[in-house]
C-alpha cells in the first residue's frame, strides 16, 4: 500500500500512523482551546445583541479617541523601528565592531523585559519624581500620562521586531554584493537602494507586519505611562478593559474584534509575503 | 593600466597577511597571483582593488599612486570568488548595473546601455538568457556573466578572485581557456587569484608565486616552473620528492642524513630498472602500483626507508613488469638542490 501513496505521504521518518494522528490531534485540540474558542467567544460576544449594537459601540467619542490613538502610536512606532532596524541589521549583520554582542543583547532586551517594567522606567526616568521631571514640568513638556509617553513606550517594545527579522538574513548574504555594487561605481545610496534593500524586502515587510500588530497591541507598558484618562490618554487595548469594567460588554468585544481582525489581517498578509518570497526565491517573476 | 605594488603590509590582529610586498603587473599582461591558502593573494588583490587598506605601502596605477582613492575612483573591475551577482537583477540588468549608477552627466542613453549590454551578452555567448536570474544560470554562466558585468563599465584593470575555484573540474578547464582568449581580445591588464598551479601555469603572462604574505617568485609560467627560485616554489608547482643530502665539490650526495642541503626530484625525472645503470641510482622496493592514467605510479620505499614517488610511461612500465614489493632501482635524472636554511 506504501507504494501507492505519494513521495510525501511516506515521510523518512516513519512513524507510525497512531502517533502522527495522536500528535495531530494534540496540536489540533490545544489551539481550538486556546486560540479559535477564545477568538470565536470575542465575536459573539461583539455580536451578542445584534449588529446594531455593535456598530454603535462606535460612536462612542472616547473609543473613537482611542482608536485615534492606536493609530498615531503605531504610524509613529513603525516607521521608528523602521530605521532603527534597517540601520541596526545593517551594522550589525555587515560589520564586524567592538561591542556587537552587546548591542544584539540589548537590542533582544524588550523580548525578555516585562512590559510593565519597560513601562514604569519611562514613568520613573520622565515622571514628576524622576531625574528629568522637574526639567519637563518646568518647560511645559508632558510624557508621562500625556501621548509622548505612549509612544515611547510602544516603540519601546516594539523595536525588536524588524531588525530581529532582517539580521538573519542580512548576515548571511554578506557583503559580496554590496562590494560589487561600489566597484562597478555605485555610491553608498545607490548600492543601499538598489542592491541592499531589494535583498531584504521580503524580510523587511515581514517585520513592519509584526512590528505594527504589537504596536497596535501592546497593554502593559502602555498601561503604566497611559494613566487612563478618558478620550486622552486611552489606547485600544485599555480602552476594552475601562469598558469591560464599566460592565459594557458589547462595546469592549466590539473593540477587541477589531484587534482581532487586525490579527486575522496581519496573519493573512504574513501568510501572503511569506508564500511570495518562499516562490520568488524557487522562480523568479 | 599597469600595476605597481609599493612594500604593502597588512596585518590582521597578530597575523601577518602580507608583508612589505612588491610586484609590478606590466600593462596588457594577464597575471596569476599563486599560493595555498592563507598566503595573502586574496588579501592583494582585495587592496589593489581598494576593498580592504593596506597598513603600509602604495599601490600605483600607471606610476600614479592611486592608495588613498576610493573603490570607485578605482574603476576597477572585480570578479568574486561566488561571483556576487544581485540575485535580484536579472543577467541583462546585473551587466547593465554599473552603466545606470553613473552620474547623469557620463551616464549612456537607454539606447546605449542596451547595445553595450547585448554586446556584452554576445562575448559571454549568454545572449538568450539576458532576461534570466543569477539563480537559474549554472556556475559556469554565473561566472561569465560577472565577467560581463565587470567589463561593461570599461575598467582599467580587471581582478578576478579565484575566478574558477567553485566550479567543477570540467567547466573549470573550458572557462580557463575561454579567459585566456577573452584576455587576448579585449586585452585589459588582468590579474587572478588562484591555489591551483595548472591553472596558473596555463592561463597566465606571468605567475606571483606567493608563500607566507610574501612573492616568492615571479616569473613567466616556464620560469617558475623549471627554474624554481626556492624550495617552496618547486614543491608548490607540482608533485615532488623531497631527500636530504650535501654537496661536495659540485656533486649531489643523496642520503638519509640531515646534512644541510634539501633535494627535490619530479616524479616524473625518475627512471626505474631491474638493474643499476650508470653512477647516479639507488635501491628501492615498490609498496604500491596504480596504473589507471596517461602515466603509471609507483609508491616505492628506499633502502633508507624514505617513501619516492616515481612516474613512468605505460609503456616502460609493461617493459618492466613491474609488482609489488620487488627489488628496482631508482635513476633520478634531474635534481633540485636548496641549501636547508632557505625559507620554504
Amino acid at each position: 500500500m506504501v507504494n501507492a501513496l505519494p513521495a510525501s505521504a511516506a515521510p523518512a521518518v516513519g512513524e507510525s500512523r497512531g502517533v502522527r494522528t495522536l500528535l495531530i490531534a494534540i496540536s489540533v485540540v490545544f489551539l481550538a482551546i486556546f486560540l479559535l474558542a477564545p477568538l470565536a467567544v470575542v465575536f459573539a460576544e461583539a455580536f451578542a445583541q445584534g449588529l446594531a449594537a455593535y456598530f454603535n459601540s462606535f460612536t462612542n467619542p472616547d473609543t473613537l479617541a482611542a482608536i485615534r490613538l492606536t493609530l498615531l502610536a503605531a504610524v509613529i512606532a513603525v516607521p521608528c523601528n523602521l530605521v532603527f532596524g534597517v540601520c541596526a541589521a545593517w551594522a550589525i549583520g555587515k560589520f564586524e565592531f567592538f561591542g556587537k554582542s552587546g548591542l544584539i543583547a540589548l537590542i533582544d532586551l524588550p523580548f525578555s523585559v516585562s512590559p510593565v517594567v519597560a513601562g514604569l522606567t519611562y514613568v520613573l526616568l520622565f515622571g514628576a519624581q524622576g531625574p528629568l521631571g522637574p526639567w519637563l514640568a518646568a518647560h511645559n513638556v508632558h510624557i508621562i500620562f500625556a501621548v509622548p509617553g505612549i509612544v515611547l513606550a510602544t516603540v519601546f517594545v516594539t523595536f525588536p521586531f524588524i531588525a530581529r527579522e532582517l539580521l538573519p538574513l542580512m548576515a548571511a548574504q554578506g557583503n559580496d554584493e554590496e562590494e560589487a555594487a561600489l566597484t562597478l561605481g555605485a555610491n553608498g545610496l545607490q548600492t543601499f537602494f538598489k542592491v541592499t534593500l531589494p535583498n531584504v524586502k521580503w524580510a523587511l515587510l515581514y517585520g513592519v507586519i509584526l512590528c505594527n500588530a504589537r504596536a497596535m497591541g501592546e497593554f502593559g507598558a502602555v498601561s503604566v505611562v497611559s494613566g487612563h484618562i478618558r478620550g486622552l490618554t486611552n489606547t485600544m487595548p485599555l480602552q476594552i478593559e475601562v469598558l469591560y469594567n464599566d460592565y459594557a460588554f458589547v462595546p469592549a468585544f466590539a473593540v477587541a474584534s477589531l484587534l482581532a481582525l487586525l490579527a486575522l489581517a496581519t496573519l493573512v498578509i504574513k501568510s501572503a509575503v511569506e508564500w511570495r518570497a518562499a516562490n520568488v526565491k524557487e522562480k523568479p517573476a | 593600466m599597469s600595476i605597481a605594488v609599493r612594500k604593502i603590509s597588512k596585518n590582521f590582529g597578530t597575523f601577518a597577511a602580507l608583508d612589505s610586498v612588491d610586484l609590478d603587473i606590466p600593462r596588457g599582461r594577464l597575471v596569476a597571483l599563486l599560493g595555498p591558502s592563507g598566503s595573502g593573494k586574496t588579501t592583494l588583490l582585495r587592496i589593489i582593488a581598494g576593498l580592504e587598506s593596506a597598513d603600509s605601502g602604495s599601490v600605483q596605477f600607471d606610476g600614479e599612486d592611486f592608495s588613498s582613492r576610493s573603490v570607485r575612483d578605482r574603476r576597477v573591475g572585480f570578479v568574486f570568488q561566488h561571483y556576487a551577482l544581485f540575485r535580484h537583477m536579472t543577467v541583462f540588468e546585473n551587466v547593465a548595473f554599473g552603466l545606470r549608477v553613473r552620474p547623469r552627466g557620463t551616464r549612456p542613453s537607454p539606447q546605449r546601455i542596451r547595445e553595450r549590454v547585448t554586446e556584452l551578452l554576445e562575448l559571454i555567448q549568454l545572449q538568450n538568457q539576458a532576461q534570466r536570474f543569477p539563480s537559474q544560470l549554472s556556475g559556469g554562466q554565473r561566472q561569465r556573466v560577472a565577467l560581463a558585468r565587470a567589463l561593461a563599465v570599461e575598467p582599467s584593470v580587471l581582478l578576478l578572485d579565484e575566478p574558477f575555484g567553485a566550479l567543477d573540474a570540467k567547466v573549470r578547464l573550458e572557462l580557463r581557456r575561454w579567459l585566456r582568449q577573452l584576455h587576448d581580445e579585449v586585452g585589459v591588464t588582468s590579474v587572478f587569484v588562484t591555489h591551483d598551479q595548472d591553472e596558473a601555469l596555463e592561463v597566465a603572462d606571468q605567475v606571483a608565486v606567493m608563500n607566507g604574505g610574501r612573492i616568492e617568485q615571479v616569473g613567466t609560467p616556464d620560469e617558475v616552473y623549471h627554474r624554481p627560485a626556492s624550495s617552496f616554489v618547486y614543491n608548490f608547482l607540482g608533485n615532488v620528492n623531497l631527500f636530504h643530502g650535501r654537496v661536495d665539490d659540485g656533486t649531489t650526495y643523496i642520503n638519509n642524513e640531515e646534512t644541510g642541503h634539501l633535494v627535490f626530484v619530479r616524479p616524473h625525472s625518475m627512471e626505474i630498472a631491474r638493474q643499476p645503470a650508470g653512477p647516479n641510482y639507488f635501491r628501492a622496493t615498490t609498496k604500491h602500483i596504480n596504473a589507471a592514467g596517461p602515466s603509471v605510479k609507483v609508491e616505492a620505499i628506499t633502502d633508507w626507508g624514505a617513501p619516492v614517488h616515481v612516474e613512468i610511461p605505460q609503456e616502460r612500465f609493461r617493459a618492466l613488469a613491474l609488482l609489488k614489493g620487488e627489488e628496482i632501482f631508482i635513476m633520478p635524472r634531474d635534481l633540485a638542490v636548496f641549501s636547508n636554511d632557505q625559507r620554504h
